[in-house]
């Protein structure tokens, strides 16, 4: 009696590990491992090698900058569509720039995607429209400005910035802005302000949190990273043509659930879903493209990952929050 | 009295996880008779009705309601059957016109080949609205047009008009003014003499005892026991509830104390478009000051006023140095603390855990330099939360979990630790047990012994009564009325100014 007692509550003690929070917070990493395992598998240890590892780490610089701001807003429980659009024209202002002065252009890229993220963030805060149909607008809006820019002709950039393709630069580049996030994330009152108006944004309110600013400045500084991250982005492909940054939005709104990251914000985001996420989108669309499937089936197969991990990390209880 | 049973609950059982919400309850209720159930926050009397209902799946056992077992999968199921329940929130669905409402889940008498007859269903709900009295809600009109107490009316009509063997009331009349709850009493009423039953969900006690035939109490989960209304008192019922004696202690027993004549807080001719219109008062240190009226009269929108919180306020709101209160920032800053009657969205981040939520205000003082120290912060959410003796297992759990009376004590706890000199507590007992209302009265007692002061705002005006120095009374978002505590002040004086 006592033993077929305590083997029922072993029972349900793992039912409830499997819906429960602690099992949720591991899933990405468990997935992360999986990944792996099957990619080494697929394609029989080839994908880790040295030089592949190399081509992988290339593909992470401006994924994990730009998934940076976004996960700031998406803590917020609102979205950012605008990441690809302002890639390109950010892109276009480096290039052009170039020719007169490197620190010139880093400042112009970082700006003009401060005033795109500004535009999204006054617009959606002063006019109380949702984040996810301002930004799905000025996706569109700055598409635009970028094929208008470029239908003569790519934008080229300079030679002194292309120069600085190099692989410690964008380390370096990564890394500062990973450790500064990081730390403004978890040391300070920001990390805190933002998960508290993902959680509850009234109440938050009625705490004290200056709910508007905070998320006018989130949107600005996504923006700006976008800008930084368009750096990064010239001075590897050299030469910016209409298609800057396309799809970029939907591969860091992927790369950032893969990540754990709860779509709908608030209290139980973590630093690590950049890292994990990001770097899980990259494994598997390496693994994908190495084992040489065409980008009809990539896509399916990434649809299909990217659905059943939302549909187990979503917090359900959450939902009504989405904003 | 009619003798026949009605429902039959047999073994009935209900577990969430860990939580054994209903423990083995198994109770009868006869044909004719209204039944009290009552129970601290957390002891499955919510639960138990719901799996009546079929909101809620039943955990095990089994109802049988007229001789034929019950086992309804939702709502619309258990109406059919014969049980129907008022909830304690919001039960209607906006967007939709009134009639809509009252038939959701029963158009069929409406629609002919696939089309529905919004004339003929207009004029069968109107026709109800009428027969219950409540011929000023116009069933054409969006119910988005009527305010939280007419809606809670429609949620009524749409409960009984098809005359359930069984009507469940949650809750409800936390929600209602007087006049709402004298329907609701009629409606009961009406039902018993049919021949029919009532199960009815209250904290209020002395409520209970004046409209049941009979209570039945559950602590925990369990059936404690069932007592006839008449042979029992409120005492007996609180320590059936709490399963110890709870002292005659409840409000206040001090008349005549003076209040000093410092003036704290000032609000001078404050205005909010179509809430509230030349509000003054001061309130003074140590002072409890009450405010009531009926829900709409606009009291609760005062405190957000002088919390900094309306939208389009005019008029000033100043402390004793003169700042002045313009915004939550300003408030929260110069001490003031505020509680709002909407707890779940205003008070806390519910899908935030404890800690988070009590360190929110402090953020500031407990910065070293801006930064953050994670240990400290939580070290100071444990204690606070301690202090109000919050039931939890650790201040990493979410606020969600906890239930009405615990999320009030994070609210509390929050503001404590803030050491705020002035709070405004917006129905600081609503939907709350004994025990836990017992603990906020005597804080509030602390506090004012402290030199605190309180603003507090309720709809219910034994509570006013008992623990406010001052009381003002409010009517169309004006101050109609103000009263000086004393033993001599009845209920009949307050409402004579509210309505």
């Amino acid at each position: 009696m006592k033993k077929a007692n305590s083997s029922e509550r072993e029972q349900s003690k793992f039912r409830q590990f499997l819906s429960g929070d602690t099992f949720k917070a591991l899933l990405p990493v468990i997935g992360l491992a999986v990944i792996i395992a099957v990619f080494s598998i697929l394609t029989e240890g080839k994908m880790f090698t040295p030089k592949k590892l190399r081509l992988l780490v290339s593909q992470l610089y401006y994924p994990a900058i730009v998934a940076t701001g976004v996960f700031f807003v998406m803590t917020l429980g609102s979205i950012d569509f605008t990441e690809g659009s302002t890639l390109g024209v950010a892109s276009i202002v480096i290039s052009v720039l170039s020719f007169y002065s490197i620190p010139l252009a880093i400042a112009g890229g970082i700006l003009t995607g401060a005033a795109i993220g500004a535009l999204n963030g006054f617009v959606h805060v002063r006019f109380k429209l949702p984040s996810f149909i301002v930004t799905i607008c000025t996706m569109y809006l700055f598409r635009g400005v970028c094929a208008y820019l470029t239908t003569e002709t790519a934008v080229p950039a300079s030679a002194a910035i292309k120069a600085l393709d190099q692989d410690w630069i964008k380390i370096t580049v990564t890394c500062a802005v990973l450790a500064i996030a990081f730390f403004l994330f978890q040391f300070t009152r920001i990390g805190n302000d933002v998960k508290a108006i993902g959680s509850g944004e009234t109440a938050a309110r009625f705490s004290g949190v200056r709910t508007n600013l905070v998320k006018f400045f989130t949107f600005v500084s996504a923006g700006a990273l976008t800008g930084l991250a368009a750096f990064v982005n010239v001075i590897k492909v050299g030469s910016i043509t209409s298609t800057a940054g396309n799809q970029l939005e939907t591969q860091i709104l992927i790369s950032l659930v893969l990540g754990g990251l709860p779509i709908t914000g608030g209290a139980k985001v973590r630093f690590t879903n950049i890292i994990v996420g990001t770097l899980m989108y990259a494994i598997l669309n390496n693994g994908l493209v190495m084992l040489g499937y065409d980008s009809a089936t990539q896509q399916l197969i990434k649809g299909i990952v990217f659905l059943l991990f939302v549909a187990l990390t979503i917090d359900r209880k959450a939902l009504k929050v989405i904003k | 009295m009619n003798e026949r049973t009605l429902l039959i609950a047999e073994n009935i059982d209900k577990r969430f996880g860990i939580t054994h919400a209903v423990n083995n309850v198994s109770l009868t209720v006869d044909a004719g008779e209204i039944r009290g159930l009552i129970g601290e926050n957390g002891s499955g009397k919510s639960t138990f009705v719901q799996m009546l209902c079929g909101i809620y799946t039943i955990g095990g056992g089994k109802f049988t309601l007229d001789g034929q077992p019950l086992h309804a999968r939702n709502q619309v199921q258990a109406n059919n059957a014969g049980v129907s329940i008022i909830v304690q929130e919001m039960g209607t669905l906006s967007g939709l016109t009134v009639a809509e409402n009252i038939f959701l889940g029963h158009e069929e008498p409406f629609i002919h080949m696939g089309i529905k007859n919004s004339r003929a269903m207009n004029k069968e709900a109107q026709r109800l609205l009428d027969g219950y009295g409540f011929g000023r809600i116009k069933a054409s009109a969006m119910i988005d047009r009527y305010n939280f107490e007419d809606r809670k009316l429609v949620e009524i009509v749409k409960a009984t008009y098809m005359k359930p063997k069984i009507l469940v009331i949650d809750e409800t009349t936390t929600a209602l003014s007087q006049n709402g709850r004298m329907e609701l009493y009629k409606i009961m009423d009406a039902v018993r003499a049919d021949g029919r039953s009532v199960i009815f969900i209250c904290h209020d006690l002395a409520e209970v005892l004046e409209h049941t035939d009979t209570v039945t109490i559950l602590r925990d989960g369990e059936l404690i026991d069932t007592v006839r209304s008449a042979d029992v008192t409120e005492d007996d019922l609180k320590r059936l509830m709490v399963g110890r004696e709870i002292g005659s202690a409840y409000y206040r027993t001090d008349y005549g104390t003076p209040v000093s004549d410092e003036v704290v807080l000032k609000a001078d001719n404050v205005s909010v478009p179509g809430e509230i219109s030349g509000i003054s008062f001061e309130l003074h240190r140590g002072e409890i000051l009450g405010f009531g009226g009926l829900s709409e009269c606009g009291m609760h929108e005062v405190g957000k006023a002088i919390f900094g919180a309306s939208w389009d306020r005019s008029g000033s709101v100043t402390l004793a140095d003169g700042t002045a209160i313009d915004s939550i920032q300003a408030a929260i800053s110069h001490s003031v603390a505020y509680a709002s009657k909407d707890r779940d969205n205003e008070s806390i981040i519910l899908n935030e855990s404890i800690r988070n939520n009590i360190v929110l205000p402090s953020l500031e003082e407990l910065a070293n330099h801006k930064l953050l120290n994670g240990p400290k912060l939580t070290r100071f959410a444990d204690q606070n939360a301690k202090n109000m003796q919050t039931k939890m297992q650790s201040v990493k759990q979410l606020v969600s979990d906890l239930s009405g009376g615990n999320k009030q004590k994070v609210v509390l706890a929050r503001w404590l630790g803030k050491n705020s000199d002035i709070l405004v507590l917006d129905s600081p007992t609503r939907g709350i047990d004994v025990k836990v209302k017992q603990a906020i009265y005597a804080l509030m007692q602390d506090l004012k012994q402290q030199g605190k002061s309180i603003i507090m705002i309720s709809e219910e005006i034994p509570e006013l009564l008992g623990m406010s120095d001052r009381i003002l009374v409010m009517k169309n978002g004006q101050i109609s009325g103000e009263f000086l505590r004393s033993p001599q002040l009845s209920e009949e004086d307050l409402i004579l100014k509210m309505v």
